[in-house]
């Protein structure tokens, strides 16, 4: 058996489980998995010989401790997958959840461990500008890197006592900013949501942006 | 029947305001803030209706003063209908606002203003489909040509409802709102607001607390930002639905003049300059006539009365202290305020802040900073009020004692009076230079003890256009009553207790005991410590008294140039006067005021003795 199927089952069987607190029958995996019940059918069959399911006889799936253990893991990958795509790269969530699906079963245990460590520790991005030390190590330019006439990106705020106002005026990721105005001290008038808006040098070193396409 | 006018800042809710109810504003300060409400009657019908004008805001989930007034104002539910006004070539920026508001299911209408200039600049909006999405009532208007004003009263009478548009939110928040929901049977706008830290029911902050932490876990966003990036999301693509853009008029674009350094900086100069000095000129020739009509009109007569000692000391403290209140708050603190009004309206004001930003962050403020300063050199008073634009207790501190320090006209009639009259012209300009060096030097030391954290400018810029003679009228008139309804008071009182001080012999005493201070270590004759007093109660009162107690007004006779520099340059500087300690206590708190006060007491005396030393 092919065996991104094998997770593929083990997983949503694991995840069935969890939520409805009972064993699903074969239909349900079906659906949840969007295939047709025979190959779900031969599926668990399979997975009941290696010993990772129990075939109950009144039709529903109960995972074994291997099996259990097995499906868990697949079904961290793809969080993990997930949220990485969606938060930290900004793919949209149904893309970020199919293309987990496809990744989960060739990702390795340490590549997952390291994403899910980058994610809780705060990444270096987040302190910026706070310390010195974050000077010149960051890896993501600033709106202040930019010139008058650039167009460009928001991707993040640094510090959040400072966003407030910047959200309500608009500066949130993924949004398009233009510069029209750069001082030699580096307060900058930028134009966004069709509005200038002027910005003290240390706010506008806390945007973070990339070139716009 | 109750109206209210809620949208961002800039929309023309002033304008629309004032076009609906004419005369007869009212203003209540909101108790414990600086923030005022307008209030206004509008008659529809034979009907009289009650509209208020909410202070111009970019969001309900804010702190700042403004923002948590207008929530509360609606979580009160105080109005019968809102009358949400957007601006309509920033529609999109609007419409974050408008969803937020929403959310707490009142009835409204929706006012797009300024559909002129959408014209102009090639937009067209498709009302009809806006209303539809939004699920209320929308109307196009111009409120500057006065198109479609007088549809308002009656849509808000006849078809305000609660608008049918939901942000739809990430599916996280979506989770956490429907399960607030469930547990705890709370409001959906109510749950939003709890997941960003702001209720006051202690179960809800709770529970949309650790709610909260998680999701932030999850993103490693705040929640805060996630629900604002939602709601762009939407703004924009329900703005996309009905803008459509077409040519535009293309114009000069004056910016390119005004706000680069070159040639934007001299013109600032040019601007601050020719400001002051017509206030000062306007005003000066204005007091004159105020005060001699005044003293000729009511003063005179009132003392040739005849009335006891007592009544006539009490009465003549009572009249000299609305002869000052008059002869400061319309000839200089007005003309000021027409002035100030000139520039926000045109949208100056914006681009001074943002040239200014680069020297104000060198004393730890940035450019919006610069709006106080500019006033202070008006009036101090009109000066500390105005701080509240700052956004931190930090700056507001630090703006507010360095505002106490600039020379406000009735210093420079001080320094008029005294120093260019009698020690020389290029004397009294010293005196700026010095105070001047003397506000950078506490500005760097306060910015260095000053706790808490400094917050960049963050301005939107307004565009620029021609300023309504009405609308700043009418700004400048709402200014002068709350100036006259602080200042009044504590004038009158000062000057009747100083009478009173007077008569029964207080002020002998006093001058008797600081008398060795006086004439040993200022050198000035001891008469000086009271005109100096008189100068807590109105600064130019000190050079007045001086001149009575020598019993000339030929200063330069009876004191030397030494004693007279000293002189002016301690009373320029010691202790503003009771106006403004009062409104220090009333926008930043009593510990403020007083520090400020001894600050600059000690600060006047410290330099008066200083420059006596090495001069004499
Ligand atoms: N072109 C055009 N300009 C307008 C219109 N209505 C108002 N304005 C201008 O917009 C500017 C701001 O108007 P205000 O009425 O002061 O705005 P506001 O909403 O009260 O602003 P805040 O008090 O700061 O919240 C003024 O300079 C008006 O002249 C309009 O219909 N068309
Ligand atoms: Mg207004």
């Amino acid at each position: 058996m092919d065996p991104s199927l094998r997770e593929d089952l083990l997983e949503a069987i694991c995840l069935l489980t969890r939520d409805s607190q009972r064993s699903p029958g074969i239909r349900e995996i079906a659906s949840a998995l969007d295939k047709p019940e025979g190959e779900i059918q031969s599926g668990v069959t399979t997975l009941a010989a290696d010993g990772d399911v129990i075939y109950e006889n009144d039709g529903t799936v109960t995972l074994t401790a291997t099996g259990q253990e097995l499906g868990k893991r697949v079904a961290k990958k793809h969080e993990t997958l997930q949220c990485f795509l969606s938060e930290i790269l900004g793919m949209d969530r149904s893309s970020a959840s199919d293309e987990a699906c496809v990744l989960e079963h060739a990702v390795s245990d340490d590549t997952i461990n390291r994403i899910g460590t980058y994610m809780q520790s705060p990444p270096r991005r987040w302190s910026r500008g706070q310390g010195a030390e974050g000077h010149d190590t960051s890896p993501l330019p600033a709106l202040t890197d930019f010139n008058e006439g650039d167009n460009l990106i928001v991707s993040g705020i640094l510090g959040r006592e400072r966003a407030s106002r910047l959200l309500d005026l608009g500066v949130v990721p993924g949004e398009r900013v233009r510069i029209k105005r750069k001082l030699a001290n580096h307060a900058l008038v930028v134009q966004i949501k069709g509005c200038d808006v002027a910005l003290s040098p240390e706010v506008a070193a806390s945007i973070c942006v990339e070139r716009s396409g | 029947m109750r109206f209210a006018l809620i949208g961002n800042p800039g929309v023309g809710k002033s304008t629309i305001f004032n076009q609906l109810t004419g005369l007869g504003v009212e203003v209540n300060r909101y108790p414990g803030t600086a923030v005022a409400l307008e209030t206004g009657n509008v008659c529809y019908k034979k009907e009289k209706f009650e509209v208020i004008n909410l202070p111009g805001i970019y969001s309900l989930d804010g702190n700042t003063d403004e923002e948590v007034l207008v929530r509360d104002f609606l979580l009160k539910g105080d109005a019968d209908a809102l009358i949400a006004v957007l601006d309509a070539p920033r529609l999109e920026r609007n419409l974050y606002l408008l969803l937020q508001v929403s959310e707490f299911e009142l009835p409204m209408i929706m006012i797009v203003n300024k559909m002129d200039e959408a014209e102009r600049l090639g937009l067209s909006l498709d009302i009809g489909r806006l209303s539809g999405q939004l699920g209320v009532d929308v109307i196009g208007v111009a409120a500057l040509q006065g198109r479609n004003v007088d549809r308002i009263v009656p849509a808000a009478l006849g078809t305000a409802r609660p608008a049918t548009v939901r942000t739809p939110y990430d599916h996280h928040i979506e989770a956490a709102l429907t399960s607030l929901e469930k547990t705890l049977s709370t409001p959906r706008h109510k749950n939003l607001l709890a997941l960003q830290g702001m209720s006051q029911d202690p179960l809800l902050i709770d529970t949309a607390g650790s709610i909260a932490r998680e999701i932030e876990q999850r993103h490693r966003m705040s929640v805060h930002q996630i629900i604002a990036t939602n709601r762009h999301n939407y703004a924009r693509t329900l703005a996309s639905d009905v803008v459509a853009i077409g040519e535009s008029k293309r114009s000069f674009d004056v910016d390119s003049l005004l706000t680069r350094t070159m040639p934007g900086i001299p013109i600032l100069v040019a601007t601050l300059g020719f400001m002051l000095l017509s206030v000062f000129v306007i005003g000066s020739w204005m007091e004159r006539i105020i005060v001699s009509a005044f003293t000729n009109g009511v003063i005179t007569p009132f003392a040739s009365l005849g009335l006891p000692p007592l009544a006539t000391q009490v009465g003549l403290s009572l009249l000299v202290a609305l002869q000052a209140g008059l002869g400061i708050a319309f000839p200089f603190v007005f003309t000021f305020y027409v002035g100030l009004s000139l520039l926000e309206d045109s949208g100056y004001m914006t681009r001074a802040a943002f040239l200014a930003d680069r020297a104000m962050h060198r004393i730890g403020l940035h450019g919006e900073a610069i709006i106080p300063m500019v006033i202070g050199f008006g009036c101090t008073v009109p000066a500390v009020m105005s701080v509240r634009i700052l956004k931190t207790r930090r700056e507001q501190t630090i703006a507010a004692f360095l505002i106490t320090m600039v020379p406000c006209s009735a210093r420079t009639v001080v320094i008029a009076g005294i120093v260019a009259a009698f020690v020389g012209i290029l004397w009294a300009f010293s005196i700026y230079l010095i105070v001047f060096v003397l506000i950078v030097v506490s500005a760097l030391f306060l910015s260095r003890i000053t706790p808490g954290e400094q917050f960049g400018m963050i301005v939107e810029m307004t565009p620029l256009r021609c300023p309504q003679a009405r609308l700043v009228l009418a700004k400048s008139w709402l200014r002068i009553k709350e100036f006259l309804f602080i200042a009044m008071p504590v004038l009158v009182i000062t000057s009747i207790a100083l009478g009173l001080f007077q008569y029964f012999g207080i002020i002998d005493a006093f001058q008797a005991i600081v008398e060795p201070l006086t004439t040993s270590l200022l050198g000035l004759p001891a008469y000086a410590s009271t005109a100096l007093l008189f100068g807590i109660f109105r600064k130019e009162l000190a050079f007045e008294t001086l001149a009575v107690l020598a019993g000339t007004a030929d200063l330069g006779s009876v004191m030397n140039g030494v004693q007279l520099y000293t002189f002016a340059i301690i009373s320029v500087l010691f202790v503003p006067c009771v106006s403004t300690i009062a409104v220090l206590y009333r926008n930043l708190g009593a510990r403020i005021a007083v520090l400020a006060s001894l600050y600059s007491l000690g600060l006047g005396i410290f330099i008066g003795a200083l420059i006596n030393f090495l001069m004499k």
